[in-house]
């Protein structure tokens, strides 16, 4: 008889362990909505600009619309976050997680169709004022590939906080050794030579993933908006055109000019010791986006050293130079549960309000007047399209998924091996064509 | 109740709790992966696509990942036959040998093994650095400069430096294994070896090492795990598979699969294969040094 007890007494413990965290995370889910008051959950990437301003824009969200419960979750590695929920069944209703990052998030529910179409909310109303949203925004920012990923006039991401890249360098050293900011690439070259001679080498790069904005600008240079949009759409042939082959040569040439401890150090971990080249004064350029300022501020630094960044030098004398525009997306889930709560938040973050928050933090939204909130470097910064540098948006569009093929992986990740001679500028051009091939029998 | 059953109860409560969590935690998830590795799936949506061995053929064809197979084959061997052989070799010292400082150097030889690898990979990307790192100076120091290399820049040799740093954190532990049953061989046989005329090499080849045999048997089919897997974690906090993918193992080819390249399904085919791989290989391993045990 004892042991029947003990039998069901251990059988019973064992079942409650077992459902014990099941209970749990029901009630944890977000979703609800208790009493009239409407729970929207609301993901962001805490990025160089800090999680304060995310909880600034909440409160005064909250305090615009008494009917709604925001809960904020705030990470720097937000995917690792929300993804287990996820696959669980547990959406946020609004996410800012841009494209391009390494667990590519965000690209996989843009593969599976995920994503909820948002074109509406451009003609809604912001939050608490009386202009629409498309009002707002800069022109442009909603017809990008980075907006529309399927090509087809729908809008399923927002776009926010924005960033010029460019190649940045050293102001000061430039000026201490008298040498002028290329224009061309042909004076590039000129400068290069200049700068071996000194014992400075004329480039270097974070990681090869710096290579997006810097190869999409090149062939927006080489071959304008058209071929751009060609490329990015996988049209066949388009990697091995005239125009294609020298923006490959640009890069093979750039190869030899770059510092030779860069691909040692072109890794996750290492790669600030790669934008220590430009703070020592060891090399002179360096693809990169405005948030490197940020990212290297403790870091030491030459004597006189002042951030500057450019556009890329054109390819011919008058020709365009090209400075591309990275932004961050924000997106509701198909799968989220309170969309039209989602909708109206996702409105809200476009009112002056929220845009002078995160501009006091550093990150700025593309809507109009901006420019007046801009202060210190970034004054400089954002003021390169004044300077006649043409803005270039948008990166591949989207496919289903490949198994084992990466256009990313191929396009950039090979620039490693070009450096370092393992490859020729030959090879990676066709394994880019054939990666382009093989996406485009998948695209939709 | 008689006696049987109520022995056979006994042993069902007691075992009971293990095997449940062993079967929802262990046994499920393994046969989760070998039904997903048939379909087509990208890790989020409800749409997943039975594409029977489809997965497996585009692996078959895939040069990718056949790169990261051969980086993974080439880590366990280096990894196995270094640390055994050094392990083995300093065991040896420090038991059977009076060296001052003796149990100082077993804590040194340990502490490695007690480091998180994310550590490890700190300080190996410390000592690999071109211009600051400990390597490239200690070998300017002795005018070695030609010596001097990009240890993770250098696509030939990158590998190589990742099983390095491999084989520094895993002497110690297979050291002190190793150890313990040098230890317990009985003093006797090594003084009537030494009566004999058995010199130190002879003793170690004719004594210790039979009769720790079973030991390194045991250790061989550990190398082979932990190489598979301390690979990974080293290779993603390290280098992340680069430059170029030259130190991809198969584990973060995998993950990158199913991870960042929207193919959960093809990445637990390519799961299916390390698994199949690792049972198979530790099986040959096993069977290829099995020998009478000796008994003493």
């Amino acid at each position: 008889m004892k042991k029947k007890v003990l039998l069901a007494g251990m059988s019973t413990l064992l079942a409650f362990g077992l459902t014990g965290c099941g209970d749990k995370a029901d009630s944890a889910n977000g979703s609800k909505s208790s009493g009239d008051k409407q729970t929207v959950h609301v993901a962001a990437l805490e990025s160089a600009y800090g999680k304060d301003m995310w909880n600034k824009v909440i409160d005064s969200y909250e305090k615009a619309n008494p009917k709604v419960d925001v809960e904020l979750t705030v990470d720097k590695n937000l995917e690792e976050v929300i993804s287990p929920n996820m696959k669980a069944g547990k959406y946020p209703d609004v996410v800012l997680l841009a494209t391009g990052r390494k667990l590519a998030l965000t690209e996989t529910l843009i593969k599976d169709k995920a994503l909820e179409d948002i074109t509406d909310v451009f003609d809604m109303k912001v939050y608490g004022e009386d202009v629409k949203v498309k009002d707002k925004l800069v022109p442009g920012f909603t017809e990008t590939l980075a907006t529309n990923p399927y090509n087809d006039g729908k809008t399923y991401m927002a776009p926010m906080f924005y960033s010029p890249t460019g190649l940045f360098y050293n102001t000061g050293l430039m000026k201490e050794k008298g040498w002028e900011v290329p224009k061309t690439w042909d004076e590039m070259w000129a400068l290069g030579d200049k700068a071996k001679a000194e014992g400075i080498s004329l480039f270097t790069y974070p990681t090869t993933g710096y290579f997006d904005a810097f190869f999409y600008s090149l062939l927006l240079e080489v071959g304008g908006p058209d071929f751009y949009n060609k490329a990015m759409t996988y049209e066949d042939g388009i990697w091995e055109t005239p125009e294609a082959t020298k923006a490959f040569e640009i890069v093979e040439k750039l190869a030899k000019y770059t510092a030779p401890t860069t691909v040692a150090n072109a890794n996750d971990k290492d790669f600030t010791k790669n934008q220590q080249l430009i703070l020592d004064n060891k090399a002179l350029f360096m693809p990169n986006g405005t948030w490197v300022v940020g990212e290297m501020k403790d870091a030491p630094r030459a004597d006189g050293y002042e951030w500057g960044m450019t556009a890329l030098p054109a390819i011919k004398d008058g020709g365009d130079q090209y400075a591309f525009t990275f932004f961050e997306q924000m997106w509701i889930p198909a799968q989220s549960k309170n969309k039209d709560a989602a909708k109206d938040f996702l409105t809200f973050v476009y009112s002056d309000k929220a845009a002078d928050i995160f501009a006091k933090a550093g990150a700025i939204q593309p809507v109009e007047g901006i420019s007046s909130e801009l202060s210190g470097d970034n004054k400089l910064f954002y003021s390169i399209y004044d300077n006649g540098a043409k803005a270039g948006m948008g990166g591949f569009a989207a496919t289903d998924a490949v198994e084992g093929v990466n256009m990313a992986d191929t396009l950039f990740g090979t620039i490693n091996s070009i450096v370092s001679g393992d490859k020729t500028v030959k090879e990676w051009q066709t394994s880019v064509e054939k990666v382009s091939d093989q996406l485009r029998a998948a695209s939709k | 109740m008689n006696k049987a059953a109520e022995k056979r109860l006994f042993v069902f409560v007691c075992t009971a709790p293990a095997l449940i969590l062993l079967t929802i935690f262990m046994l499920l998830p393994t046969a989760e992966v070998f039904r997903m590795s048939l379909y087509k799936w990208g890790g989020f949506s409800n749409e997943k696509v039975f594409v029977g061995f489809d997965n497996f053929k585009i692996l078959w064809n895939d040069l990718n990942f056949f790169r990261s197979l051969q980086n993974s084959i080439v880590l366990i061997v280096i990894v196995t036959l270094i640390t055994m052989v050094m392990a083995i070799l300093f065991a040896f010292m420090l038991t059977r040998e009076k060296i001052k400082g003796n149990s100082f150097f077993r804590i040194i030889f340990y502490i490695p093994n007690i480091l998180s690898i994310v550590v490890i990979a700190g300080i190996f990307s410390a000592v690999y650095d071109p211009t600051t790192g400990l390597l490239n100076n200690l070998l300017g120091l002795f005018n070695l400069e030609n010596l001097q290399k990009m240890w993770l820049g250098n696509q030939k040799i990158a590998i190589y430096s990742i099983g390095g740093a491999l084989v520094w954190q895993a002497i110690g532990y297979y050291m002190v294994m190793y150890m313990s049953s040098i230890a317990s061989i009985p003093e006797s046989y090594y003084e009537a070896a030494s009566l004999e005329g058995a010199g130190r090499i002879r003793q170690f080849f004719s004594i210790t090492l039979p009769l720790i045999w079973n030991n390194i048997r045991t250790t061989l089919t550990f190398f082979i795990i932990s190489t598979i897997n301390l690979s990974f974690l080293l290779v993603q906090a390290m280098t992340g598979g680069g430059p170029d993918g030259s130190t991809e193992v198969f584990l973060s080819y995998m993950y990158k699969q199913a991870y960042t390249n929207s193919s959960y399904g093809y990445g637990m085919a390519i799961g299916v294969v390390i698994f199949l791989f690792s049972f198979f290989l530790s099986a040959v391993v096993s069977l290829v040094t099995k020998r009478e045990v000796l008994e003493y």
